[in-house]
């Protein structure tokens, strides 16, 4: 049953809603606005279909006009005709607009005609491949019993959270292309450990797999993947072995009280000068922005003069596919994941067809401007970035502000870690570390020494301790102290481990820290969505709270390496939506800086 | 080069001959019209020049800009309306002045999005604002401001009270409380101490940073007094109303105030 069409202008006025004129039941909570905010203003319209609560939402545009068709319908259900409809409403609403117009009672009649034409060659269409139809509707409504329930359960966290939504989208969307995937809920473990075993980059952990498999003398798996699939979910977590003989010594080295480098004290502090969070960047090109903002208005007064006496070709798909495509391959050249390049490209094509091209512009142009605009969105926070301003109001409230940092092996997290707090105890607040990296050799002594340099207290329990509960103790500790700022080191893990990422929400649900750090870094490739995709996922599914907390922010390190290869960017704000807080560009103290989202753009598109 | 010369003189010459050959009325309305001509385009560029007259309604997602902005133009929130994309910018006359008799001068209103991503459009249209309107959800106020990590309101406004085009310009800003027909709406004198006590704080934080800070282009206030709105150099009033029932007579006064009619 479709529960209501709306069409509304880009400005956000509703020209005609069916439930009014049509005198329906209004909807359960603002679906729409859910839309909006969540995908179309994410640059995702070019997705098939979003899914909200129990209703489902499919739409158009006019571009030219400025106009937006969206229909909404209940998800259970599966309505063929909704695409047919939308395109058939969009041609004849295009015709009776106006834009001094607001009201369009008329339009009610040509809508019941429309909808009862729709529904009839929908039932058409449906009688005359009855035989083929039958077993995929089965199938259909298999599927989305499962997956409902789940949606039931996550929507509330989806709502609030971004990770939410594009989970929703992926496993609970009745979108065609995600209709072959999608399965009731431990197939869907099943096919995402399938692709992680192969597209491992940790050749580490692969060779521990099979050794462990050599170990408890279980068959070699074939290539069928199911039997390997079977076994991380029940295995637990193995200490690495080498050379089969398991070791039974304790490898735990460190010394209690003993400080042994203590001739290596330096105050850091004084002489290693201001972290470059506080530098200005490129002030020139900020004015030359400013100037070409201000006369840009005014060309575009005169130039839409011209367009609309001169320019009247209208943009089709087959027009923009050349432009998009070089487009694309530009940003995949630049680093950018592939999934994340075609999206946007898509996105892009969606808002650009059926608008009228001036004729002094080439499609070229119109193009690379609608990019760099949805670009510019994207990169742009949604929430406040400012740190320092949280802490003080976390201050105010007498707890430490805890920050979190995860990631998987190698990325920079202990490094990055004491970047912040030189740039925190620049700023006059008192830091404190917390060792919660138990596992690998040597994490405790690395974070002891930056805090010997750094003249700020660690908090430490050794090696072979809970990470979960050295954290709460840490923080305990920290506001008996009057600590301002707590920074939490864990270990890194990849993103498929299923034990360590349990552990891992164990840690963030137990503690609840203020901001959980995604450290990411900038040579990564398509593997970025798959991590950040994964790590919010599992802290969604593993929460024990309905609200759960997933990544807030994003610190990208190696930045130095990359000389303008910066898509990598792009592509972890996409998936994530989490906006950008630090950007790492050295290997020492001073090397931290914020993210110039014009710089990047311009990067991008060069 | 000689012969250039040469050349040039004997058709001065010609030129002059054949002006002389014509009827010295031709030649005078000739110069009578030329002169009115670029009389005419220099009194345009004067009065084009002269101060803008764009109103800007801003402030946070949801706070009810575009009822107001259909409210002032045509008198009701039509059918109403969902979140903005884009901005909403026209040229009218105010519904309530359409009944006046006599010329009434329209005035340009531009609506911009709230959205936190859309923030860079309020950039655009600042520069040329003869006055900002920033509207403030009064029945969600300390929800929105509790926020950590959101971009609340206060935040919104204090970026805004310390770009610099607004400051150096003078530009007055009115904080109009919106949906005080609510029943749990606060009242205007309440959001104004909570948006000074706000202010006074982020403005603290940011001075207590280094020297190059990078979003801050003013320093709001006297520095060692607590933040008051009459301590900013452009004019800053508090007012409320509500956009859904039409009781918007508050911003009718303050458009009237500076876009003289």
């Amino acid at each position: 049953m479709l529960e209501e069409l709306l069409i509304f202008t880009r400005g956000g006025l509703i020209l005609w809603s069916s439930c009014q004129a049509l005198g329906g039941a209004a909807l359960k909570g603002s679906p729409i606005d859910a839309l909006i905010r969540s995908c179309l203003l994410e640059e995702r319209s070019g997705d098939a279909s979003f899914s909200q609560d129990n209703y489902g939402l499919k739409w158009t545009f006019h571009n030219e006009l400025g106009l937006v068709f969206v229909a909404v319908y209940q998800r259970i259900l599966h309505l063929l005709y909704i695409d047919d409809l939308l395109a058939a409403i969009r041609k004849e609403f295009s015709q009776i607009y106006d834009p001094k117009r607001t009201d369009y009672y008329d339009f009610t009649d040509i809508f019941r005609q429309l909808h009862l034409e729709a529904e009839a060659r929908a039932e058409v269409m449906k009688k005359s491949k009855q035989p083929i139809v039958s077993r995929p509707s089965q199938t259909h409504s298999h599927n989305k019993t499962a997956p409902k329930v789940r949606g039931g359960e996550n929507t509330a966290g989806g709502n609030k959270k971004k990770g939410g939504s594009g989970k929703d989208e992926d496993s609970n969307g009745g979108s065609a292309t995600f209709k072959g995937k999608e399965n009731s809920q431990p197939y869907v473990v099943f096919k995402e450990k399938e692709n992680g075993g192969p597209k491992d980059n940790n050749g580490a952990f692969d060779v521990n797999k099979l050794q462990n498999l050599r170990n408890k003398k279980k068959t070699v798996p074939t290539e069928n993947g199911a039997k390997k699939t079977t076994k991380p979910a029940i295995k637990k977590k193995v200490n690495r072995v080498w050379d089969d003989k398991p070791s039974n010594k304790k490898l735990d080295f460190t010394e209690p009280a003993d400080e042994r480098g203590d001739e290596v004290t330096d105050h850091v502090l004084v002489t290693r000068g201001e972290s470059m969070m506080d530098k200005d960047e490129n002030v020139s090109s900020d004015s030359e922005d400013e100037e070409e903002a201000q006369d840009g208005p005014k060309k575009n007064g005169w130039f839409s003069l011209f367009q609309s006496i001169a320019g009247n070709s209208v943009l089709e798909k087959s027009d923009l596919q050349p432009a998009l495509k070089a487009l694309k391959d530009r940003l995949m050249t630049k680093n950018v994941a592939e999934e994340i390049s075609e999206k946007l490209c898509e996105s892009v094509a969606v808002s650009l067809e059926g608008k009228k091209l001036g004729s002094f512009t080439r499609i070229s142009s119109t193009v690379q401007t609608a990019m760099e605009e949805a670009l510019l969105r994207i990169l742009t926070p949604r929430r406040s970035i400012d740190i320092l301003r949280d802490v003080q109001s976390a201050k105010e409230r007498g707890r430490p502000y805890v920050i979190v940092f995860v990631g998987v092996n190698g990325v920079g997290k202990s490094t990055n870690l004491a970047k912040v707090a030189y740039w925190l105890l620049q700023h006059n607040l008192s830091v404190t570390l917390a060792a919660c990296d138990t596992f690998r050799s040597g994490a405790v002594e690395q974070l002891r020494t930056h805090a010997r340099r750094l003249q700020i207290p660690i908090f430490e329990k050794g090696y072979e301790k809970d990470p979960a509960v050295v954290a709460k103790e840490a923080i305990q500790d920290a506001s008996r102290n009057k600590s301002d700022v707590v920074l939490v080191d864990t270990a890194g893990r990849m993103q498929d481990n299923e034990p360590l990422m349990r552990a891992l929400s164990k840690l963030i649900n137990l503690n609840n820290p203020d901001l959980v750090l995604f450290v990411g870094e900038a040579l990564v490739g398509n593997d970025a969505i798959d991590q950040l995709t994964k790590f919010n996922q599992k802290l969604a599914d593993l929460s024990s709270v309905p609200t759960a907390r997933l990544i807030d922010g994003i610190l990208l390190t190696k930045f130095d390496t990359i000389d303008d290869k910066v898509g990598a960017v792009l592509s972890m704000v996409y998936i994530s939506g989490a906006p950008v807080m630090f950007v790492g560009c050295g290997q020492s103290y001073t090397d931290l800086k914020k993210l110039n989202v014009k710089s990047i753009v311009k990067t991008l598109l060069k | 080069m000689e012969e250039w010369i040469q050349q040039a003189q004997v058709w001065a010459g010609q030129a002059e001959s054949w002006v002389r050959q014509q009827p010295p009325e031709q030649i005078y309305v000739a110069a009578a019209v030329v002169a009115i001509t670029i009389l005419v385009l220099i009194a345009a560029s004067c009065l084009k020049s002269s101060k803008p007259n764009t109103i800007v309604l801003s402030g946070l997602n949801g706070s009810g800009k575009t009822t107001l902005f259909y409210q002032l133009r045509d008198g009701s929130s039509h059918q109403g309306t969902v979140t903005s994309m884009e901005e909403n910018s026209d040229t009218f006359v105010l519904h309530s002045e359409q009944e006046r008799k006599g010329k009434v001068k329209p005035v340009h209103v531009v609506d911009v999005p709230g959205h936190a991503r859309l923030k860079t459009k309020l950039d655009e249209f600042l520069p040329r604002a003869a006055g900002v309107i920033f509207v403030v959800d009064a029945q969600d106020f300390c929800r929105a401001c509790k926020q950590l990590q959101t971009l609340s309101s206060c935040r919104y406004l204090y970026d805004i009270l310390t770009k610099a085009t607004v400051v150096k310009k003078r530009v007055p800003v009115l904080i109009f409380c919106n949906k005080t027909d609510k029943v749990t709406a606060h009242s205007k004198e309440f959001i104004r101490k909570q948006l000074e006590k706000e202010i006074n704080k982020l403005r603290e934080s940011r001075n207590a940073l280094s020297s190059a800070d990078i979003s801050d282009e003013v320093k709001l206030g006297v520095p060692g007094e607590a933040f008051n709105f009459s301590q900013c150099q452009n004019k800053v009033t508090v007012s409320e109303g509500a956009g859904l029932t039409g009781n918007v007579s508050a911003i009718e006064e303050f458009i009237r105030e500076y876009v003289k009619a």
